[in-house]
Order: structure tokens, then sequence, then C-alpha cells
């Protein structure tokens, strides 16, 4: 198979990987690069699990071709703890219970933070469109919306 | 294999045309082409300005290939000027899919009730298509189909750039509605657009598209002539769904729906998107 060097700026830090830049950049960064947060699930588009930010905007990884990173900033899930403590979207999802299985949750809070850094005080329909590409099979998505609220509530402060 | 983020058109065309290296395909947003056979170079022209511009010139306007749907649902001009193009980009997908997957991509792909590709077809959308730097010809929308999800733009050798679409003027108006089994992330099982010109507050002309009827977005003809001259009332738009109901040639689907289904449904989305139309030719003074 033939290799290609992608470099991309990920979680702030600059890499340079040989890569078939065909392949996703879901498996680009949980294969190669260990960052196992974003999830793996449908492998199609569907289920948004693999939510992560490229230039600020909410994509499917697995859609996403390796080579198409080739100098864009692509942020994902372990960008938003610090230090050991949370980000307020984690915070907020973990005090409203909005966290079961918890194989949805990198996404969902990734779809979260793509919508809050656009919009700050999104009401409930904003928060409902902002997560439509993401599927959660566990909680029927009323405490995930409330703590997209909360968060929005946390962060303004 | 090879990755190339195409940096001027010219240069994408050039990139095609060399196939020393292997075969290559076109790739805009890529959410539609893991469905396909993979070539040897895939020629990124997502990031050309020049295909992500939409303008109004020379009374037309002029929408990039590579415009993503996100970036058409928030445009002014598309929403003023081209109101069913933004509602159907607006509708289609998840916003994952719409961040990324473009209108030249959703028009190439082909699939028979793309949102995008119905309502540029009830716009009476040309498609601007160069084969190599500096040679382009314009083809009428429904040219670019060549059977079911096969499309007549041939991506390992051409670039869709643009699509002209005469903009909606005072008395002119246009819509898109889809039916779906869920809100988000479901393929339509039927959708309409339709474009409309009044003159005193009658129709005076009619552009009306639905699908799935066949491998392209499909004109219902009989409906539009039936519809001339009408006025705007309730009793048009029962009209309308009846005729298009009648017109309409569907295909039914084991999995998702009758073809008794959707040939009502494709009716009342006819009627209902014309209604839409018409009130937005209403306020287009
Ligand atoms: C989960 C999911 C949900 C979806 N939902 C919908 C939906 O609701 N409605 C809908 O209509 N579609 C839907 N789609 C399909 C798809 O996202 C859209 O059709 C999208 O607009 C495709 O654009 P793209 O830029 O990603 O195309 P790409 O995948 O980049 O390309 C698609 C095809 O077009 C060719 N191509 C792309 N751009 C050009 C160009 N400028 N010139 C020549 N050839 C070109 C490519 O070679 C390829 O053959 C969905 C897809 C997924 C994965
Ligand atoms: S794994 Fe990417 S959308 Fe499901
Ligand atoms: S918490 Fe289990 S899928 Fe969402």
């Amino acid at each position: 198979m033939d290799k290609q060097v992608v470099s991309f700026n990920l979680n702030g830090e600059a890499v340079r990987v040989r890569c078939d830049p065909f392949s996703s950049l879901l498996s680009l960064l949980r294969d190669r690069l260990g960052l196992l947060g974003t999830k793996a699930g449908c492998g199609r588009g569907e289920c948004g699990a693999c939510t992560v930010l490229l230039d600020g905007l909410a994509v499917n990884a697995c859609l996403v071709p390796a080579g198409k990173a080739e100098g864009l900033n692509v942020e994902t899930i372990e960008n938003l703890s610090r230090g050991g403590s949370l980000h307020p979207i984690q915070e907020a999802f973990v005090e409203k219970g909005a966290v079961q299985c918890g194989f949805c949750t990198p996404g969902m809070v990734m779809s979260a933070h793509a919508l809050l850094k656009s919009d700050p005080a999104p009401g409930r329909e904003e928060i409902r469109k902002a997560i439509s590409g993401n599927l959660c099979r566990c909680s029927g998505y009323v405490q995930i919306e409330e703590a997209i609220a909360a968060a929005a509530d946390k962060l303004k402060d | 294999m090879k990755y190339i983020i195409a940096k001027s058109l010219d240069g994408a065309l050039a990139a095609l045309q060399d196939t020393g290296t292997g075969r290559a395909r076109v790739v805009a947003g890529a959410t539609d082409l893991f469905l396909q056979e993979q070539p040897d170079r895939l020629i990124d022209i997502s990031r050309l300005p020049e295909l992500q511009e939409v303008t109004l010139e020379k009374g037309l306007l002029r929408v990039g290939a590579a415009v993503t749907h996100n970036a058409a649902s928030a445009s002014g001009l598309i929403w003023e000027k081209a109101a069913a193009l933004a509602e159907a980009s607006t509708l289609l997908g998840s916003p994952q899919i719409r961040n990324i997957g473009t209108l030249g991509g959703n028009v190439a792909n082909a699939a028979p009730a793309a949102d995008a590709a119905v309502a540029l077809a009830a716009l009476g959308a040309e498609a601007v298509l160069f084969d190599s730097p500096g040679r382009f010809y314009v083809k009428p929308f429904a040219g670019l189909y060549a059977g079911y999800n096969c499309s007549r733009v041939d991506s390992c050798r051409e670039i869709l750039a643009w699509f002209l679409i005469r903009p909606a003027g005072p008395g002119q108006g246009s819509a898109f509605l889809r039916f779906t089994a869920r809100g988000a992330l479901s393929l339509p099982l039927a959708n309409a657009a339709a474009r409309v010109t009044l003159e005193k507050g009658r129709l005076k002309e009619v552009s009306l598209v639905v699908a799935p009827a066949g491998p392209a977005p499909s004109r219902l003809k009989k409906t539009e002539a039936l519809l001339l001259g009408s006025n705007l009332s309730g009793k048009t738009w029962s009209m309308a769904e009846e005729s298009a109901s009648a017109e309409v040639a569907v295909r039914g689907s084991a999995l998702r729906c009758s073809v008794e289904y959707r040939r009502r449904l494709i009716g009342i989305l006819a009627g209902r998107v014309l209604s839409l139309a018409a009130q937005r030719a209403q306020r287009n003074r």
C-alpha cells in the first residue's frame, strides 16, 4: 500500500504521519496515533460516535480520508480536559446523568463543543439540531440536551 | 495512492489529465466516496476559492460546486434568490455531513433523490464543467444524468465548477420539501421542489420537480401546464396534488415504501411545495 506523509495540527501540536492517505482520519487517530477517545461506531457517517472538529467544524472522522487533514486543525475529545480536570461540557454531562454506556459521549461532547464555540447561548432547538447527527442508544437524549444547556451556562460564567 | 489537495482549478485539471501516475478522481467532501471503488489518486477540489463562491453577476446567481451544504444554508444570497436550494441544504443529512458535503458532490453522485440536486433541477440550474485548463462548457441540469446512480459528469476527467441559476425576481419564488422517516440522517422517502412566477395573482410560470421517480429528479410537465393561469387558492393546490400523484412514475421499495404510498406522498409534497413557493413569490415584490 502506498504511503504519503500527512501534516496537520492535532490538538494544538504539529504532527507528521506517514500513512495510507485514503484510509480514514478515524483509523489514523485511533490505530496510528493511539487516541482512542474518538469512537468507531458505524464507519459510514450515520452514528456520530467518531465526531471530531476539522478547522472548528464537526465532521465524521470515519468519512474523512486521512489525506484531507493536510494543513488543517484537527481537534479530538482528548483536547478538552486540562491537567486531569474535566472541561465544563464534560462536567455538565456527568452532573446531568447524560452518560450511560458512554459510547456516544465523546461524539456528543464534540458536537456540543462545536455548537458552543459558534453559539454560546443556544436554545433547545439549536441544541437538538447540533446533536441530530449523533445517535445515543441509551439515554433518550433529554439528559444530553440538559447537559449542553448547563454547559452553556457554565461557560458563560 | 496519492491524495492531492488542489491549489488551483488549472492544477486540478492538469492532475486529472496526468494519467501517467494512474487513474485519478475528483473528490470534494468525500461523504459519498467511501461507497465507490478507489482510484489511484484523489484530487481534492474542496479548498479552491473560486469553487466556494456564491455571486450574483450579469443577472445570474453563480454557486460554486464546492460550496458545502452548511455554507449554502447560511448564505443570505441563496435564501433570497434561490430559496429551494438553501432549504434543501438545510434539511440534508446531519450537521457533520452538511459541514463537509458539497453541492457538486450531491449532483455528481447522481443519487435519484439527492436533495440539493432536486432543488437545482426545479430552479432550472445549468452546470459549468471544465475538462482541461481554460476549456469549459455549460450543460442543462437534465443532461447531467446517465442512469440510476450514474452521472454524465465523468469525475475522472471533468470538474463541475459552478451552477448558474436565474435568480428570483419580483413575483418569483421557490421552495423545497422532503419527507423522511426521521428528522435527521435519513434519506428522503420523497422530496419535491418548485419555482413559480406570478402575474396578477395567477401562476404564470411553474417548474415542479419530484424524486425519486426515475434516475434523475423528475419534472412533472403535465401538472406544470395544468396549473398555468390558476389562482393561489386551496383548490389549485388540491388540483396540483391530484395531478402530480397521477403523473409521477414511481418505483416502490420493499424496504422503504410501496408504490401507492410514495405516489400519494409525492402528490402531497407537490401541492405543499407549490403553495410555499407561491407564498414566497407573493412576498417578493
Ligand atoms: C450519513 C449520510 C447521510 C446523508 N444524507 C443525505 C441526505 O439526506 N440527502 C442527500 O441528498 N444526500 C445525503 N448524503 C449523501 C452525501 O452526503 C451528499 O450527496 C453530499 O452532497 C456529497 O458531497 P461530497 O462533497 O461529500 O461528495 P464526494 O463524496 O466528494 O463526491 C461524490 C461524487 O461526486 C464526484 N465529485 C464531487 N465533486 C465533484 C466536482 N466538483 N466535479 C466533478 N465530480 C465531483 C466524486 O468524484 C464522487 O464520485 C448522505 C451521506 C451520508 C454518508
Ligand atoms: S463511526 Fe463515524 S459516524 Fe458512525
Ligand atoms: S450513553 Fe450509551 S449510546 Fe449514548
